[in-house]
């Protein structure tokens, strides 16, 4: 028995036939799906998840076909199909592609899709920041791939080591690769932040922190690796391209610069990215495992310690991809002991999914057919990762063909199995058809032969001396029948792949719905009735197992008949209910956005601002980059923060619950908070670097180095400390007097305006051109500035929505928000004076 | 065992071989890479049959063993396995990263896009050559590795790991051949252009053998011998390949290109053609079309006959 | 069926409980590597020994260890709250503070090992080169 006392029933009476009509009327009108040509307006989860999945799925496609004409071209020795540039942008595009393209954005486009349903969620808190997050994702893809066909595509491999990237590449195919990429970063961003914000207070009433799915344990685990581990490549992004772009010399040696510290911030980031990409298809597995052995899944407790444990030690192996860098062998030998440890957690996983087997009897289905075929393929990759680990066998192993076997072993087996087998799994879920059996087990042999025969051989072909991203190798290597074996198993996984989009896009007019709930599966994305209603859920359930659908009595009958909370939509409006982090209690009603095209322009524009750039069109760049700023800005003031008719509202089952919340206990809040976790971890990013060139060089602060003036960057930091006291005595005073808030507020913007000011002026004379010192001085105060610059525009906000009266002393979440940030400013503020003034100066 | 006996099973043999070491670290890797590699296949094949088991049998197994079987399989053994795994390896590394013995030979080696320029020290005097090394065996040659632009790494897996060439930086390594023979070595990290053609050959000889060859290497420049060969010092001088060559002993004192004092006597042309007449023909009158992008102009306005002169100067400069 | 719906309130736990040990884990590499990459640029040179960064890995060593056991056995004492036992799957305050006892525990252990790992790097190795 898995109920507790004291816990909520569900109705026990259900409402009259003619109030359920009702209900559901309501509900489909406020949740509606716009039509014809408003369709793109659509901002709900299960649209724009479904384009976005289907987006990445297009990106993958490309990649793999990339992949194809590659293995064609090496097929045999001295191949001339393609020569060196052209063989240079197809394999940096594969990488890149299946990377940034496809296996980040299609874990978050899978979760946007299916998280609110698993969570018994109406949609995920921030609809429109999903849909800018997919609008930016496809223009900044599309224009990425486009490259391609005008010959200007990036040329430097996925991991883009300067200085071959900087003086000794010409055009524009590595600024489209960092403006294009660092744009879709920041959509990811975005997405990672609505994802966490969704497991931690999107979930059902009574689903305790030790009740969620699996899934969500890892999305909440993964999202929050993104956000620590995309930042730094973004910072990286911007030392590269200010390279470029200006001729700050951060990664040229002549001007004391290192490129080294562009692979120490790519990999910071590179390597998180693996688990990134790895974890969420191991979600997957730990979704379907336990529906197809019938049983919970055991070990419930060591999958979230491998989650959360896989997720921290990743980002303490990135120095793995530098064995071979000249760094002194014991700082190599610390990143090779955390790189042996992340094989525990990584292993703990696995027989957990194994042990759920054995406790179960398993139905072999498609889905579990992939399953399988992923450990197997993912174990030959997690034991060669073992290997490759250990810092002489990495010694030879290092970018040869060995490395590209464990790599795909790796991503095809703990990735791509996976996904096609919850594809198998779940489609059922998008338009209430299953796909066939049939085709499904053709698809899996085809792929799983295939991905043996061509990546098993290159373990050899690397250690015989193949190195890695060569566009031909000589007859005399010896080479060409592994390579030629590895050519035709391509061609026999992507047969594989071809099988899969055939069952995906034949018709299935004349195919029978499935079931509901197909599989007999226990969560709650399964409620869904086929095909599905775009309210996501009937009635939002209250939750007392792991497996809702295995142990709640009489559960599907109650959520259908409207006998848990929110059953109406009384007001016309989307509404979901808002829970607190570790109990699920409700703790408000939130009404979500419906459809807009704000999303989309402001994607637009905000592209626009980074394509222009790209081709140094500035003028134009700025243009675009003003409109996305405006957009940006009508966006938050039409419908953020929007003060309800009344207080509270009846959600049902006695309950009554506030529409408005501020603080902690917003969602909001929340997303700024998660939001300037990645902000700040960005600007560390960026202190490293300071560091890094102190250690590294010799001559990076010397004698001769002109001092920096004390005067600016004081005044600047004094002003911004002041601004940011004056803020927060905005914040408080802003519940008690109207004149108290207006009083505060116009101190702060002085004091910061004076601050961003002073901070602009505070490099002085030092040209950045000159040394990497002077750059980073110019680079940190000028980080600092905007971040000064943007708390100022969201002081001037809220000015303005006091004045407008869209919020007041009650209603007061732009001014709790905008303080949050400053807090971030103020850090930022003093970390980089202190810094810049202190070290190593005073040293 | 020694790595030797591991290298000679058959299949893995090849001019540019990790599995067929011909140096000591290159030994020691290769033995412990067959070890790991046996041991991989046992775990994957234990943990594959458990999985299949799991999933194929009709019996529903007590939760309490699986539990049982998390522990054991999931925690206690890999904890096990990889603490011995990791000491090993981390035992290892003082003597891979150990720098060249002071007796043996000191060559600096910068990887230039897309060739080799290798100097010895030879009585505290430079002496530069390219695309090649050779080497005394048994002893340990320390290299300094540099690049003046972009990011390469030297690699000759027959000897040892690769170690990266970073611009701005001063790496080092070590190589210790413990068998005479010829081994080819690679470019591994990409550089862009004609990355996969970037390659050099080591030739291991004994001490005696060694030093013979070290010493012409410091001679200048025999002068050409034969009408053809003359004629072709006269084309190399008139289109100024002397520019960004060094010939030493003549007026050739470019440093821009490779030092061709004894071009003649190395093992290829380039690191790549064979070293013939017709290899510098072929490389003479468009470098692009072996290396790609190479630096090097082509010489189209060469007329055959100069060329055919040219190629058979450079080919006696031995 | 037990009654267990005595737990501790919600406002009393939280989740960075399970990220103690693992953050000493990060904190005790990069301590780690920063003072040998710190001793071998500035205090030392690449032929130079490790000497007393070793013993100042030794002490991190000990601090972080030190730190993760008394997180491990707040953790223990957590799982083993009350008389529920394992999978923690009951929707009770009870078991959501053993589960969380529970995964904070098993974070600790992994986090010790990582430790000792990282900390046998100064067994093995003792200079720069």
């Amino acid at each position: 028995m898995k109920t507790a006392k004291g816990d909520v029933e569900p109705l026990e009476e259900p409402f009259s036939e003619a109030l359920q009509e009702a209900q559901k009327q309501r509900l489909r009108a406020a949740w509606k799906t716009p039509t014809g040509w408003r369709y793109w307006s659509a901002v709900n989860n299960t649209e724009v998840g479904v384009w976005y999945t289907a987006t990445a799925f297009g990106f993958f496609l490309f990649g793999g076909l990339l992949a194809l004409v590659m293995r064609v071209q090496l097929a045999v020795p001295d191949n001339t199909l393609l020569d060196a540039n052209t063989y240079d942008q197809f394999f940096t595009l594969h990488g890149s592609v299946m990377m940034f393209l496809f296996a980040v954005p299609v874990f978050e486009a899978f979760s946007i899709m299916v998280l609110p349903e698993m969570l018994g969620a109406r949609d995920l808190p921030f609809p429109r920041l999903s849909s800018y997050g997919f609008w930016c994702y496809l223009i900044g893809g599309v224009f990425v791939c486009g490259s391609l066909f005008f010959g200007q595509a990036p040329m430097g491999g996925w991991f883009m080591y300067p200085p071959l990237t900087t003086q000794y590449t010409e055009g524009y195919g590595v600024d489209i690769w960092l403006l294009g990429l660092s744009f879709i970063e920041v959509a990811s961003i975005a997405a990672a932040v609505e994802l966490i914000v969704g497991v931690l207070k999107c979930r059902p009433p009574g689903m305790r922190i030790n009740l969620i799915p699996l899934y969500s344990w890892y999305i909440l685990v993964v999202a929050a690796m993104i956000l620590f581990a995309f930042p730094p490549l973004i910072a990286g992004d911007i030392l590269l391209e200010v390279e470029r772009a200006f001729d700050w010399p951060f990664f040229d040696p002549e001007r004391g610069g290192d490129p080294l510290l562009w692979q120490h911030l790519f990999w910071i980031f590179g390597h998180p990215e693996v688990y990134i990409v790895f974890l969420p298809s191991i979600a997957l597995v730990a979704m379907i495992v336990p529906t197809f052995a019938k049983t919970p899944m055991v070990g419930y407790g060591w999958v979230v310690l491998a989650a959360v444990g896989t997720g921290f030690l990743s980002f303490g192996l990135w120095i793995h991809h530098m064995f071979t860098t000249g760094l002194p062998g014991v700082s190599l030998a610390l990143f090779s002991a955390a790189s042996e440890a992340i094989a525990i957690p990584t292993g703990v996983q696995l027989f957990c999914f194994i042990a759920t087997l054995l406790v179960g009897r398993v139905k072999m289905k498609v889905p579990m057919l992939f399953v399988l075929g992923g450990f197997s393929t993912f174990i030959i990759g997690g034991l060669t990762g073992v290997m490759v680990a250990l810092v002489p066998f990495d010694l030879q192993a290092h970018d040869s063909y060995f490395v590209v076997g464990h790599l795909h072993s790796v991503l095809i087996g703990g990735t791509i199995f996976p996904i096609i087998g919850a594809a198998y799994y779940f489609f059922p879920l998008i338009g209430g058809k299953h796909l066939s059996e049939k085709l499904g087990r053709l698809s899996f042999w085809l792929m799983f032969v295939g991905f043996n025969v061509t990546f098993v051989p290159m373990h050899l072909t690397g250690l015989l001396g193949m190195p890695r991203r060569v566009f031909t190798y000589p007859e005399e290597l010896g080479l060409g029948a592994l390579n030629m074996a590895s050519t035709v198993g391509a061609f026999i996984l992507g047969l594989g792949v071809l099988v899969f989009v055939i069952d995906v896009f034949r018709p299935k007019k004349n195919q029978p719905y499935a079931k509901r709930n197909p599989w007999g599966a226990g969560t709650l994305e399964w409620l869904a009735p086929m095909p599905d209603e775009a309210w996501g859920v009937r009635s939002i359930p209250e939750i007392d197992s792991r497996y809702p659908l295995w142990d709640q009595p009489n559960f599907v009958r109650d959520v259908d008949e409207g006998r848990f909370y929110l059953p109406d939509a009384e007001e016309g409006l989307r509404e979901t209910l808002v829970t607190s982090p570790v109990d699920a209690q409700p703790i408000q009603c939130l009404r979500v956005a419906g459809p807009t095209w704000l999303a989309m322009i402001a994607a637009i524009f905000t592209g626009g601002l980074f394509i222009f750039s790209t081709f140094h069109m500035y003028t134009p760049a700025l243009i675009s980059g003003a409109l996305a700023f405006v957009t940006v800005v009508r966006w938050l003031w039409t419908g953020t923060a929007v003060i309800p008719e009344k207080k509270e509202k009846h959600v049902g089952l006695g309950l009554t619950l506030p529409l408005y919340r501020s603080g902690p206990k917003s969602v909001g809040w929340w997303g700024m908070l998660i939001m300037m976790l990645g902000d700040m971890t960005a600007f560390l990013a960026l202190i490293f670097g300071y560091f890094f060139y102190w250690t590294a060089d010799t001559d990076f602060v010397t004698a001769d180095t002109p001092a920096l003036d004390t005067l600016w960057p004081a005044v600047g930091a004094a002003a911004i400390v002041g601004s940011w006291l004056a803020t927060y005595a905005a914040k408080r005073l802003n519940r008690r007097t109207a004149a108290g808030f207006y009083g505060a507020i116009a101190v702060a913007l002085g004091l910061g305006a004076l601050g961003s000011w002073a901070l602009l002026r505070a490099p002085g004379a030092l040209d950045p051109t000159a040394h990497v010192y002077p750059a980073m001085v110019w680079l940190l105060f000028g980080w600092s500035a905007l971040h000064a610059i943007v708390g100022v525009i969201m002081q001037l906000y809220c000015l303005a929505r006091r004045i407008a009266r869209r919020m007041d002393g009650e209603h007061d979440i732009d001014i709790v928000n905008v303080t949050l940030y400053w807090h971030f400013v103020l850090v930022t503020v003093v970390i980089t004076t202190a810094v810049l003034l202190g070290f190593p100066r005073l040293l | 065992m020694t790595g030797c006996g591991w290298a000679c099973i058959s299949g893995c043999d090849g001019p540019q071989s990790a599995l067929a070491a011909a140096g000591r670290d290159a030994e020691r890797i290769a033995e412990l890479f067959w070890w790991m590699g046996a041991g991989a296949l046992l775990v994957w094949g234990a943990v594959m049959l458990s999985a299949v088991y799991a999933a194929r049998s009709e019996k529903e197994h007590d939760p309490k063993l699986a539990s049982r079987f998390i522990v054991g399989g999931g925690v206690v053994f890999p904890t096990v396995v990889l603490t011995a795994l990791l000491s090993f390896g981390l035992a290892m590394m003082p003597d891979l990263l150990a720098p060249g013995a002071a007796s043996a030979p000191r060559i600096r080696v910068s990887g230039e896009r897309w060739w080799w320029r290798v100097t010895y020290d030879v009585d505290g005097r430079p002496v530069e050559l390219a695309n090649e090394l050779r080497l005394p065996v048994g002893e340990r040659a320390g290299l300094t590795l540099v690049s003046p632009d972009v990011i390469h790494a030297f690699w000759v897996p027959s000897l040892a790991g690769k170690v990266d060439m970073i611009p701005g930086r001063e790496n080092r390594m070590a190589l210790e051949p413990t068998r005479i023979g010829l081994y080819r070595g690679a470019c591994a990290e990409f550089c862009g252009g004609a990355h996969a053609m970037m390659a050099f050959h080591v030739e291991v000889l004994e001490r005696p053998a060694f030093d013979v060859w070290l010493a012409e290497q410091a001679r200048p420049a025999a002068p050409p011998e034969g009408a053809r060969a003359t004629e072709g010092a006269r084309v190399f001088d008139v289109h100024g390949c002397g520019a960004c060559h060094a010939v030493r002993g003549t007026h050739a004192d470019g440093t821009v290109g490779p030092d061709l004092t004894h071009v003649g006597g190395r093992h290829r042309i380039a690191g790549v053609l064979p070293n013939d007449v017709e290899g510098f023909r072929r490389f003479v009158r468009d470098p692009a079309a072996v290396k790609p992008h190479a630096e090097m102009p082509a010489y189209a306005t060469l007329s055959d006959d100069e060329l055919d002169a040219l190629a058979h100067y450079l080919d006696g400069l031995r | 069926m037990i009654d267990d719906t005595q737990g501790p309130e919600e406002e009393t736990e939280s989740l960075w409980w399970l990220t103690v040990a693992p953050a000493a884990w990060v904190a005790h590499l990069l301590a780690s590597y920063a003072t040998v990459a710190v001793w071998c640029a500035k205090v030392t040179d690449r032929d130079g020994a490790l000497g007393d960064a070793r013993w100042m890995v030794a002490a991190y060593t000990a601090v972080a260890l030190a730190l993760i056991g008394w997180v491990a056995v707040h953790g223990f004492r957590r799982h083993r709250f009350g008389e529920g036992v394992r999978p923690h799957e009951l929707d009770t305050p009870g078991d959501r503070h053993r589960f969380l006892g529970f995964a904070t525990f098993l974070l600790a252990g992994v986090s010790a090992v990582a430790t000792v790992y990282v900390s046998l790097v100064v067994v093995f190795i003792g200079s720069c080169q």
